[in-house]
């Protein structure tokens, strides 16, 4: 029945995350892992057993391999692949690496080993350029490919490989985004060492290097750093009004260095208060506004610990501010602090000069702890996630290896903190504020998950850049220390995958709500893979701060520059706007799942059995052609009714119409 | 229980003569009652509470639905508020979509301030409950919240009704239900008024079997009657289907040979020309003569092949009761018990799920059956699954096998002929499995329960592959837990006709009658047990509108052409050497167990002299079989062969792929997932905040799918509009176009899951896309220059884009296919 068709959509190539940005070449290692025809291999193992029997029978028999037929469509060679609008523009080098704008070749290496833990030892050509890695199997017929940008190798290790010879070496490349593949190459005298050139491009910042986001020279249609404008984002959302006003007061980074240039704060409140404020909180980050409920003006405000320290002080014009945050919202007479830390933690950074806000101090506000462990627990836990993943997945023990990870345990926190913070906002017209210790990290995965419930502008594809560029990236989440771009710090502890967590949590929001975001997964996973890649300057720096320092947006391309130029891959055709609708996913563990598609990726055996992402696109492009057919209609139709009126006649406009039903 | 008796009898029996007289006041039964239950013939409504809300799942949008509870002597009923009166019409539905039946409970709970307790029928509340909880056999739970305006006297009397007839199963209590269900004179009247689907294959005639066998263009094979009164196995179907060369006198002989006369009979052939056959295990207590002997390897090897492989099912499938202790870890699991206050932690969700080993028992059982598959793709050999009793894992596997191997089976139609094939004819003991009659513990097991699971496993890994949707898995799932069909009410058909015969005849066929050996009609005395329908018959128990929801909105494509020598791409000078050769020489068996295949020395003496050979040579041959559990091997390798842009290329040069290449599961921890629309339905729990207040909202898919509805709606008015009605080619479209609404009424039209899908829409479309454009393209600008381009049929299919096009296709070219044909619009009551 219906088998061409679904296979019909699988021909169109672009199957799951594997292949999004092929031009970026993120890492289509999907591309290796396999040497054998996609039909046969699976039976080849039962057919040849049976040629085998049937040959043993027969005295004089012609085992020729049965499956010919389906081997005989071999695939055309990888490139062959509809190209991209943008970004396609691959100079190819004499021994076919892709390469892009600004990228540079700089060492080769033949006969390299890619020891795959999925089918065994591949032997082909090696090349490093400035932005990549890119692995090529000599066989001449599909070869294999492993694609791998420098920016996702976390750390090179060298491994022993035993029987290959005695100047061979191994090498191990550690990457943060869930593999690690493994070389074995032979080592030559008069020969550039491979890894010296690796790990000079890999962490081109401890070299002194510019990074790679600096030389990418590609040209879009579109500017993404025009995606997020403060002013205009707070404008949408009704400010300024009576009780908050867009200051100016950070803007050349004096008050606070972490914080974006535009903040809005309370109107009446002066600048000295202010000042003293910072002076109270960690890092000088004030509470400020995240995002107003535009019908009860209850608020999201952000902020750090105070520093209240062993001796519990107190800062008059804190919990003024605190008040008048309260007072701006005239629905209630209650101010929500929620705390994401673990209240334990939270009395230990108290003896530490930092603390929380006391009931006692600060009158009418409510103290909440949302118990979510610090980075060092995620980083941990997202390491077990990997251990559980990659490179085998043991079958029988899935379920428990995950669960003892805890990584959907925190997930589960997350959101559930998030829910809690759009609920009171939402059901208790409550403002609430936010902080964790220094309110970069967690604050920033709980205030972007509630809007996110909240506002159905920020489910869009645009909405979603805005929201990422606001709460994350101008608010100062430390994306360099976090991701680590570029330099070779990887047992730092400052590094931690907050922004995959919370891109996950975002994941598990769109599975219990297909129909409620505009983008899809593939744009999670484009996100993910251009937070290590260092191709675009949207994650690079921490703090808007050295962004501006680096003329990041002069020298740099923004990644939603390279989204927005093709939106049709990464829109979800069953989006509907729901304006008004507060999303309140399920947080029950017994609703969260492992983002497979995105952690268990590498695992050839992971893939999708049918080719979502290319059947969501033609999905859009029927609905964006039944839209246009619609219009065409009532058109036609009107001008029809007009006419219909006063005749009759067969002839007449709307009979074309007709025939053509 | 006898203590409160008593008391209840007087407290309950009034309003229940009140409300009997009130609900057969009217002139008829079945129009909609006073009290605003739509009552079956003959049902009478027991209690009533009014402003009551519904919990509802997150399936049917979370939130509360306001309404009226009813329990009835059947079952319990919810009536929504404001729900549309349905036509009086129509024909009854036994359960509207919030009732519960009386049988499927499991217990009752009530919940009432600050405590819960577990309701029986003899137990008496000491306060008011505030909250109902229903826990269901099959899975739901229905959460029903009293108002607080609401006598308390009222909620307890609800309460104890229910308590007290809800009936926890015990021996006889099933047919008290079916009684009150369906045994009305009015129901029995309806009931043996019912014509049966003739759209699919019942495998209950010759020509039933025939008919298979001419779709599948199994040549070589021909229908026994051998067993037509079950004197041979009371256990197998009245038709097996055998090898043309046995004659029936060689075949007789063959019975005793095999555990409950389970001969091996053939279920099914792969295009490529492999047959599969099912048997149960070899007596061999049983002095084998040598005619026997040939008798038996002529059956084995079937029409033509030289290869026979005997795939034992015993040694690598969960038991039966491996998958009984399964099951209900996995009910206690998900079901969440307010009452006992046991509940998982939500970090241990994934390890106890684990630990269950349900999931492990739905891989075994698809790493089995694609085991087979493979071996099946070969081509020219018999495969034949062997179980000690071939009534569990053997319906199991050879049904898993066909709906990966057969785009037909992957139809609603087809699917329900296949269960009907392997399952209900095949003489899975239902009865006994599912033990409706709680008489038969130590046999419970739910293997058609698992094998739904394994299909809903293919069917969330290839939504696009299926005709049927989830939804009418979760109905099959749900109605196996209703003891009123006749499907799953007997263990052979031997009983279930038996039943039928004692009853008189109950359905007439459509189409007349093939073979009246057994049935007599006696019209049905009104004296004895009711008459049970198939489960098939979905009116019965679904709204239009649900039903409408079993299959994928779009038309399916036309379906492949059945072969008649049964070779889809053999036409190779090596398939037909192979054929040739191996007609020639003897044919050999050989066991497939734990992934390898050995000559088995334990089978009957085939081949006894020379096998030792064989054995050795194979062995030598696939050395890294013995290590390395088979399929695992077979998998990996798959897998990695796998990836997208192969398939790509593959497709580009070949153009479409092979519909008969298997679906073949993966089988990874990570790929086999849980059946949440169906286990999770009763979660309670889950809700981090719940808004009793908001009205319910429909699911954020549903409105898409409206909008899409609606935008074909406006399509269809706006086209008609136009359209002058003395067009010749007016009709036509009409009639095309009216299909098309009739599938967009479809909810799930844009059902999440089924996501995939739309491929079924797109793909052809992207097909015609060309040609499409370059006539729309006219079109926009037409309307002066062209003038009405009557009859131009090309033209039809603009608007209604591909959609339509394969419908038509199918309609003009093959206009004569019985099991494919889609299913009549209106209801099939013969009233």
């Amino acid at each position: 029945m219906d088998k061409q068709i679904g296979a019909g959509a699988g021909a169109a190539d672009g199957a799951g995350p594997n292949r999004k940005p092929r031009a970026q070449g993120t890492g289509s290692s999907s591309n290796g892992d396999g040497l054998d025809s996609p039909t046969g291999s699976h039976v080849e193992w039962c057919k040849q057993l049976i040629a085998a029997t049937l040959s043993s029978q027969m005295t004089h028999s012609a085992p020729a391999d049965p499956n010919r037929e389906n081997r005989v469509s071999k695939r055309l060679p990888y490139r062959n692949l509809p190209a991209l609008r943008y970004g396609a523009q691959l100079k190819m080098s004499q021994n076919e690496v892709p390469l892009l704008p600004g990228e540079n070749v700089h060492i080769t290496v033949k006969d390299v080993m890619y020891i795959c833990p999925f089918s065994g030892l591949v032997n082909g050509t090696l090349t490093i350029t400035d932005y990549k890695l890119y692995f090529i199997g000599v066989e001449q017929e599909s070869p294999f490919i492993l694609d791998v940008n420098l920016g996702a190798i976390s750390r090179l290790e060298t491994i022993s490989v035993p029987n290959q010879g005695e100047n061979t070496k191994g090498l191990e490349l550690v990457c943060k985004d869930m593999r690690s593949p493994r070389f074995a190459y032979k080592t030559e005298e008069n020969h550039p060492d491979v890894v010296k050139v690796l790990s000079q491009h890999t962490y081109p910042l401890t070299h002194s290097m510019p990074l790679f986001a600096f030389l990418y020279k590609e040209q879009f249609p579109v500017d993404g750093w025009k995606v997020y404008d403060a002013t205009a984002e707070y404008k949408r959302q009704g400010l300024p009004n009576e009780s908050w006003t867009i200051s100016k007061i950070n803007s050349s980074y004096e008050l606070c260095d972490t914080y974006p240039s535009v903040l809005v704060i309370p109107t009446n409140i002066s600048d000295e208060d202010i000042r003293r404020v910072a002076v109270f909180r960690a890092k000088h980050r004030i509470p400020v506004l995240s995002w107003i409920h535009p019908e009860t003006q209850a608020t999201i405000v952000r902020c750090s610990q105070p520093l209240v320290g062993p001796s519990d002080r107190r800062c008059k014009e804190d919990e003024r501010f605190l008040q008048i945050i309260m007072d701006a919202n005239a629905q209630s007479h209650k101010l929500t602090v929620f705390d994401a830390r673990q209240s334990s933690v939270a009395d230990t950074n108290k003896a530490k000069d930092g603390g929380y806000e006391s009931e006692s101090f600060y009158t009418n506000v409510d103290l909440n702890f949302l118990e979510i462990p610090n980075i060092h627990v995620m980083r941990e836990s997202l390491r077990k996630v990997k251990d559980v993943v990659y490179p085998t997945i043991d079958e029988a023990h899935w379920h428990s290896a995950i669960d003892q990870t805890h990584w959907l345990e925190y997930i589960k926190l997350l959101l559930a903190g998030a829910v809690k913070v759009a609920d009171k906002l939402e059901s208790g017209k409550t403002s609430v504020v936010v902080h964790c210790s220094d309110g970069w990290d967690r604050t920033s995965q709980l205030t972007s998950l509630a809007m996110l419930m909240l506002d159905s502008h920020y489910r869009t594809i645009q909405g979603f850049q805005v929201l990422v560029e606001k709460e994350w990236i101008s608010f100062g989440h430390k994306f360099s220390s976090r991701v680590g771009h570029g330099e070779d710090n990887h047992s730092s502890s400052e590094r931690s995958p907050l922004f995959v967590q919370f891109m996950d949590c975002v994941w598990q929001m769109t599975r219990q709500f297909p129909a409620a975001f505009e983008f899809n997964e593939l744009f999670l996973i484009t996100v993910l893979d251009h937070l290590y890649s260092c191709l675009f300057g949207t994650f690079l720096y921490n703090s808007e701060q050295e962004r501006t320092a680096q003329e990041v947006q002069t020298k740099t391309i923004s990644l939603w520059s390279y989204i927005n130029s093709q939106p049709e891959d990464f829109t979800n055709p069953f989006f509907v706007d729901y304006e008004h609708h507060v999303l309140y996913p399920l947080v029950s563990s017994r609703h969260l799942e492992l983002w497979t598609a995105y952690y268990a990726r590498w695992n050839p055996r992971m893939r999708p059995q049918v080719p979502v992402h290319q059947t969501l696109k033609e999905l859009l492009f029927v609905r964006a052609e039944l839209q246009r057919r619609l219009e065409e209609l009532q058109k036609e139709a009107a001008a029809h009714s007009l006419s219909s009126s006063s005749e009759h006649s067969p002839s007449h406009t709307g009979t074309p119409l007709h025939s053509a039903v | 229980m006898l203590t409160g008796a008593k008391t209840f009898k007087v407290r309950q029996m009034e309003p229940d003569m009140k409300e009997r007289m009130l609900s057969q006041s009217g002139d008829s039964a079945r129009s909609r009652d006073l009290v605003g239950l739509r009552c079956l013939p003959g049902e009478c409504v027991l209690q009533r509470v009014l402003m009551v809300r519904k919990k509802l799942t997150s399936r049917e949008g979370r939130g509360w639905l306001s309404g009226t509870l009813f329990c009835t002597h059947f079952r319990v009923a919810f009536v929504p508020q404001d729900c549309p009166n349905p036509p009086d019409n129509a024909d009854p539905v036994l359960l509207g979509d919030h009732d519960v039946a009386l049988a499927s409970i499991e217990k009752v709970v009530v919940v009432g301030p600050n405590r819960t307790k577990l309701v029986t029928p003899s137990s008496s509340l000491k306060f008011t409950p505030e909250e109902l909880l229903l826990y269901c056999r099959d899975m739901r739970v229905v959460c029903v919240l009293f108002d607080r305006l609401t006598p308390d006297s009222q909620v307890l009397q609800m309460t104890y009704t229910i308590a007290k007839s809800y009936q926890p199963l015990k021996p006889g209590s099933v047919l008290s239900f079916q009684n009150a269900a369906l045994g009305s004179v009015e129901m029995k009247q309806l009931l043996s008024n019912r014509s049966r689907d003739s759209h699919m294959n019942w495998f209950e005639s010759v020509q039933d079997w025939e008919q298979e066998l001419e779709r599948c263009g199994a040549v070589g094979w021909r229908v026994s009657t051998v067993n037509e009164r079950f004197e041979m196995a009371t256990s197998l179907p009245r038709f097996v289907v055998v090898p043309q060369r046995v004659l029936d006198t060689e075949l007789k002989k063959s019975f005793a040979h095999f555990s409950e006369g389970r001969i091996p009979r053939w279920s099914w052939r792969h295009p490529r020309g492999a047959d599969l056959l099912r048997m149960s295990s070899f007596q061999n207590n049983i002095y084998h003569e040598k005619d026997d002997i040939r008798n038996l390897e002529l059956i084995l090897f079937g029409g033509h092949s030289s290869l026979c492989v005997v795939v034992e099912l015993g040694e690598e499938l969960p038991s039966p009761l491996d998958i009984q202790l399964a099951h209900s870890r996995l009910r206690a699991l998900c079901l969440g018990d307010v009452s006992s206050s046991v509940s998982v932690p939500d970090d241990k969700w994934l390890s106890t799920l684990e630990s269950t080993h349900w999931l492990h028992c739905t891989r075994l059982c698809l790493r089995k059956a694609s085991e087979v598959c493979c071996l099946l793709r070969t081509g020219h050999l018999t495969v034949a699954l062997q179980e000690a009793e071939d009534r569990d894992m053997g319906c199991l596997v050879s049904s898993l096998v066909q709906l990966m191997c057969d785009p037909h089976s992957r139809t609603q139609l087809g699917f329900q002929g296949l269960v009907q094939k392997e399952w209900v004819t095949g003489g899975h003991r239902f009865c006994s499995r599912l033990n409706y009659h709680r008489d038969s513990d130590k046999d419970e097991a739910p293997v058609f329960l698992l094998f739904l699971d394994c299909v809903w496993q293919l069917w969330a890994q290839f939504p696009s592959r299926f005709q049927f949707t989830e939804d009418f898995l979760l109905a099959l799932h749900d109605s196996v837990h209703l003891p009123l069909f006749s499907t799953f009410l007997s263990n052979s058909q031997r009983e279930r006709l038996k039943r039928t015969q004692h009853l008189g005849q109950l359905y007439t066929r459509v189409e007349g009658w093939r073979d009246l050996t057994l049935e007599s009609r006696d019209g049905c005395d009104p004296g004895c047990d009711p008459p049970l329908p198939p489960v098939w018959d979905w009116d019965l128990q679904y709204s239009q509108e649900r039903q409408a929801g079993f299959t994928q909105p779009v038309a399916s494509p036309a379906p492949v052409q059945p072969l008649l020598n049964g070779n889809l791409n053999t036409c190779t000078a090596l398939a037909q050497n192979t054929l040739r050769i191996t007609d020639t020489i003897p044919g050999s068996v050989f066991l497939l167990s734990r992934g390898s295949f050995t000559c088995p020395p334990h089978l009957p003496p085939w081949r006894s002299g020379h096998g030792s050979a064989v054995y050795r040579k194979s062995h030598r041959r696939a050395p890294s079989s013995e290590n390395v559990p088979g399929l695992e091997r077979l998998l990996k390798a798959w897998a990695q062969a796998e990836f997208p842009h192969s398939l790509t290329t593959h497709l580009g040069s070949q153009g479409l792929l092979d519909p008969y290449e298997p679906l073949l599961p993966l089988l990874m921890g990570p790929c086999m997932g849980l059946w949440r629309q169906c286990y999770l339905r009763g979660a309670i729990h889950a809700q981090a905040f719940s808004h009793p207040l908001a009205p319910p909202q429909p699911h954020p898919v549903e409105r898409l799918a409206q909008e899409v509805q609606h935008l074909w709606t406006r399509l269809a008015q706006v086209s008609k509009n136009p359209s002058s009605p003395e067009s010749p080619t007016c009709t036509d479209e009409r009639r095309v176009h009216g299909n098309l609404n009739q599938n967009v009424n479809n909810s799930t039209f844009l059902f999440p899951a089924s996501t995939n899908h739309q491929t079924h829409k797109t793909t052809p479309h992207t097909a015609c896309t060309n040609q499409q454009s370059s006539n729309s393209l006219p079109l926009q600008g037409a309307p002066a220059s062209c003038p009405p381009v009557r009859g131009n049929d090309s033209h039809k299919s603009t608007f209604l884009f591909r959609t339509a096009s394969p419908s038509e296709t199918r309609s003009k070219e093959r206009p004569r296919a019985p099991q494919t044909k889609s299913k009549p619009p209106g209801p099939h009551t013969s009233s």
